[in-house]
């Protein structure tokens, strides 16, 4: 059986009477792609955020496995420098010593052309473009991405899944959330985030388990 | 990759981010020149009463130089204060994001304070050297001196105010508002009653004496440069304790463990 590189136990979160989360498990597996789905302020970005170490939950732990990689929705960059000197910064925050890697996924993205452009400068998709390579410049075992084709044309939606694509041939596993997929298939596992509890999608809220390819989940009923 | 590597490219950053605040150039370019002119034409030289605390002695002060040490110390002090809130406001979940990435909240820090110090010292060396222009004070290097420890406890102010306010209209407003009052109330020019005592406690206070000695040729005391940093220490500790809450990541919950 495949290893886990994320474990959610629990997740409890609520911002003041306003119960969001209310108890989610769910584990993702190396080399899997795990697709979490939910309407606009099911609770997706807060449970991801808590995911990544951003957000304390009220209940519940996380295990995390190696190295992560983590897109936010929000486009977290800072206008007033370059592209380059994105990459010069998140460089020394991972600690690595060359950005090959990086600029590898930069012309797989296809925007080599701004490297020298002021990010404020930059269109919606080119700084989403960005924001993702800042999240997988140091090659991470587990990725966590929150609505990451935002803004992407055609061309750039299908380099972005081919990208996807090489990452699990190198044994990473790939955590994406959004409220709507076009293609579902391409997922090993799909949950449903529904009044703050994972939900399988067949089970019309009263299954607790749902299994498909490597991952699992399951949702406790706390309250 | 060391810290010393690490530190300089945080610091280099956080310097290349204000030196492209056009707005912020532009106000330190021509807000202070102006200032300074409006001082030269409006303003009379009639002696005005300050009390130079330092050694406890009444100075019949010319009112226009007087005003000219109040202008620059007002200038300065809404320049920084804007420079350093909007950074620090703007860049909060940029900052957020690199610490979760990995990158020291240590480091982050001291690259702040360090853009706090430079950019204190580069505006206060421009104000300085366009007051010469118009009046030529008996040390101009004290005067920078009082106008550097003023910039440097507005600029501490404004990354509180970046880390701690939400909205940017109301830190602006909180820089003026405070700003103008402090300034103002120390300048016995708009405020006929300057010399009281309650006044010690406000942050330009300090700044002003040491200003004054050096305009005016009096006699420096250390004291008074140390007063002037206790300002700047109080905003910059409570700003960064706010920046370290508001940007460390959330590991309680997290345990990170080995590949096997």
């Amino acid at each position: 059986m495949a290893e886990p590189l994320l474990q959610s136990q629990g997740l409890r979160k609520s911002f003041g009477r306003r119960k969001v989360l209310r108890g989610v498990t769910f584990s993702v597996y190396r080399r899997s792609l795990v697709g979490i789905v939910g309407e606009n302020g099911a609770g997706k970005s807060t449970l991801l955020r808590i995911l990544a170490g951003e957000l304390q939950p009220d209940g519940g732990q996380v295990f995390r496995y190696g190295l992560m990689g983590y897109c936010p929705q929000a486009v977290n960059l800072n206008d007033a420098l370059t592209v380059e000197q994105h990459l010069d910064y998140f460089r020394a925050a991972y600690r690595i010593n060359d950005l090959d890697y990086a600029n590898k996924l930069i012309e797989q993205l296809g925007y080599q052309a701004y490297r020298h452009e002021l990010v404020g400068k930059l269109s919606g998709g080119t700084k989403q473009k960005l924001n993702l390579t800042l999240a997988l410049m140091h090659r991470p075992q587990l990725l966590l991405l929150d609505e990451p084709y935002q803004g992407f044309d055609w061309e750039t939606y299908q380099r972005f899944w081919g990208l996807v694509s090489d990452l699990r041939q190198r044994d990473c596993a790939v955590l994406i959330i959004s409220h709507l997929f076009f293609e579902q298939t391409r997922f090993d596992v799909l949950y449903h985030l529904e009044q703050g509890r994972m939900q399988a999608p067949e089970a019309n809220g009263s299954a607790t388990e749902t299994r498909i390819g490597t991952g699992s989940a399951s949702t406790e009923g706390k309250e | 990759m060391t810290s010393l590597s690490r530190y300089l490219t945080a610091t280099r950053y956080a310097l290349f981010e204000q030196a492209r605040n056009r707005t912020a150039l532009l106000l330190l370019l021509l807000f202070v020149p102006v200032w300074y002119y409006f001082y030269l034409l409006l303003i009379p030289s009639d002696p005005l009463p300050f009390l130079y605390r330092a050694t406890g002695t009444l100075l019949q002060a010319n009112g226009q130089e007087l005003g000219f040490i109040s202008a620059g110390l007002n200038a300065i002090t809404l320049i920084v204060g804007f420079m350093l809130f909007a950074s620090t406001r703007k860049n909060m979940q940029f900052d957020r994001r690199l610490t979760l990435c990995g990158f020291s909240q240590a480091l982050l820090i001291a690259a702040k304070l360090t853009a706090l110090v430079v950019v204190s010292a580069i505006v206060s060396l421009y104000a300085s050297l366009v007051l010469f222009f118009y009046w030529h004070p008996s040390s101009l290097p004290l005067v920078w001196l009082g106008f550097f420890c003023s910039a440097l406890s507005y600029g501490a102010l404004g990354l509180l105010l970046g880390a701690l306010v939400r909205g940017e209209l109301e830190g602006f407003f909180l820089i003026i508002m405070i700003s103008l009052i402090d300034t103002l109330l120390q300048n016995p020019l708009g405020n006929p009653i300057a010399n009281q005592p309650v006044l010690r406690w406000f942050p330009s206070f300090a700044p002003m004496q040491l200003s004054v000695a050096g305009g005016f040729g009096l006699h420096m005391s250390w004291l008074y440069l140390f007063y002037s940093l206790a300002w700047p220490s109080g905003f910059a500790l409570l700003g960064l304790l706010v920046f370290w809450w508001k940007t460390h990541a959330r590991s309680v919950h997290i345990i990170a463990l080995q590949q096997s």
